[in-house]
Formats: structure tokens, sequence, C-alpha cells
């Protein structure tokens, strides 16, 4: 997958952003969709202890919280970047959290949710070249300093 | 189990001379925010002291990070937690409205009462 990287942050250029929230959408093809949390993010929160995802069959409004994740100096909400259903939750980050930190985009997936408006909101995400120059202003405005990867990351 | 919406209160009677005391009360108000619950934690006795301007900087836990407790207070707030203060404790630290950080609001102890009634659930530290 194509990627470009900002202060060592990975912002892979097929994916969509909800930028603020820093998560992300990947569309599968059959229909749902696959949510986590980005580089960023995880750079942020710090190594994960645990991350509680909503079950499936939630129904979720977009910007409702689809998980909750703490860290030793963080816990906060995984705030959906669309509105839809739940279909399927991460297991594995119930036994092993820290996936999230070393895999954002691929093994440490939050959820995959059936999207009720996806058209709609999609334009209310950015994806490519957009992407990146989003989370570039954003690494600049907020100062974020270069992201962490704990051992066993995956390499980009 | 599915908690959201409800409604918690937490109590912190700790100030800044316990510096481990400070901290996991306001985490576990995040925690709760976090998991959609209307979250409101209310300083008074040692706690109010805090929430003198210029005091929560200079708690820190953790020196090899720059986390403070006014870090901890300000993610709060921005967590939607509320934060309220006991009015007549304000008096034992000699505070007045001004001393305190900004976003936080002064409430009596008819109020507190009135709070924990309405609660579904009180944390007390």
């Amino acid at each position: 997958m194509s990627h470009e990287k900002i202060n060592e942050c990975v912002i892979p250029k097929d994916l969509h952003y909800s930028v603020e929230d820093n998560t992300w959408v990947r569309l599968n093809e059959d229909g749902t969709v696959t949510v986590g949390m980005t580089d960023i993010a995880q750079h942020l929160a710090g190594p994960i202890l645990h991350a509680k995802a909503k079950g499936a069959g939630t129904d979720r409004k977009k910007g409702k919280p689809i998980a909750t994740v703490e860290s030793g100096k963080w816990v906060g909400p995984v705030k959906s970047p669309v509105s839809g259903v739940i279909t399927e939750v991460n297991e594995k980050l119930a036994g092993d959290a820290q996936l999230i930190n070393r895999s954002p985009y691929r093994e440490g997936w939050v959820v995959k949710m059936k999207p009720e408006a996806l058209d709609a909101e999609l334009k209310e995400m950015v994806t490519g070249d957009q992407a990146v120059a989003a989370y570039k202003a954003k690494i600049e405005r907020d100062n974020i300093k270069a992201c962490n990867h704990i051992e066993g990351s995956d390499t980009y | 189990m599915d908690n959201e919406g409800k409604k918690i209160l937490v109590i912190q009677t700790h100030g800044v001379e316990t510096p481990t005391r400070t901290y996991s009360p306001l985490f576990y108000a995040m925690a709760a925010a976090a998991m959609e619950m209307e979250v409101m934690v209310w300083f008074t006795m040692n706690g109010t002291n805090q929430l003198k301007k210029g005091e929560a900087e200079k708690v820190q836990l953790d020196k090899s990070s720059n986390v403070t407790l006014k870090t901890m207070i300000q993610m709060a707030m921005d967590s939607d937690v509320k934060l309220r203060v006991c009015q007549q404790s304000l008096e034992l630290w000699n505070m007045k409205k001004e001393d305190l950080i900004d976003g936080v609001e002064i409430l009596g102890a008819t109020s507190i009462i009135d709070l924990s009634l309405n609660a579904d659930h009180v944390m007390y530290f």
C-alpha cells in the first residue's frame, strides 16, 4: 500500500481519515468498512493497556464511541467515523491491545461496520494526498513529536 | 452491559500535598466520560487546593514525562467532565473565585446532596 511518512508518522494513502478524531476507514469489497486508530493516535496514547470495543450489533451514529482505549497516561473514546452497525470486533485486541500500537493499519483494526450513510460521510473525510496534507497541518498545529513505534511494529 | 448516559459523581478530597492521590480520580472520570457517561468531579476539603491557579502545574508524578496534574485536569475538561468546587471549602484555603482555574463552577453544600442523590454512582476519594 502506498503511504507517506510525516515526522515518522505513517499515513497510508488508500484509507479515508477523520483527521480530528484520528481514525481511519478502509472500504471492503463486501460493503462493510474496517475502522481503526491512526499511527498518530497510537503514538499520542502511548503503549495501550486495554481496548474495549462495543459489541457486534451496536448501532452507532458518526462521532459516537465504538471503543474505549486506555494507556498508562490516557483514556478516551475511539469515535466512529461513520454511522452504521458494528458487524465484527477485533477479538485479538482483548488479549493484546498493543496490536494497535504495533500495527495500527493492519492487525490492530478495531471494528468492522455496515455503514448507513457512507457516500455522504466519506465526503467529510480525507484520503490520498489530501489526507497527507491534512495530517501535515495537524502535526504542525498540535506540535506532535515524531511518532514513536514500539518493538515489533510494522515497518514501512 | 451498556452504561451509556449514567451519571457518575467523583468526590475528590485530596490535594497537592498528596500527589499520588490526585491523578487517579481524574483518570476514572475520563474513563467514564469515554464510556459516554455524564461525569462530574466535586472537589472539597483538601481537594480544593489543586484548583488554585498555578498549583496543579507543580504536581508531577512521573518526572520523565511532561504530564502534570494540570494536564490531567485539562484532559478531564476536554473529555466533557464537569468540575465543581465546594464553596465552603474555598474559605479553608483562603481562595476566592478569581483564584480558581478557568472552567470550574462553585456550588454549595446543598447542591452536592442533590447531585449525590441524582447520580447513579458516587465514587469517593
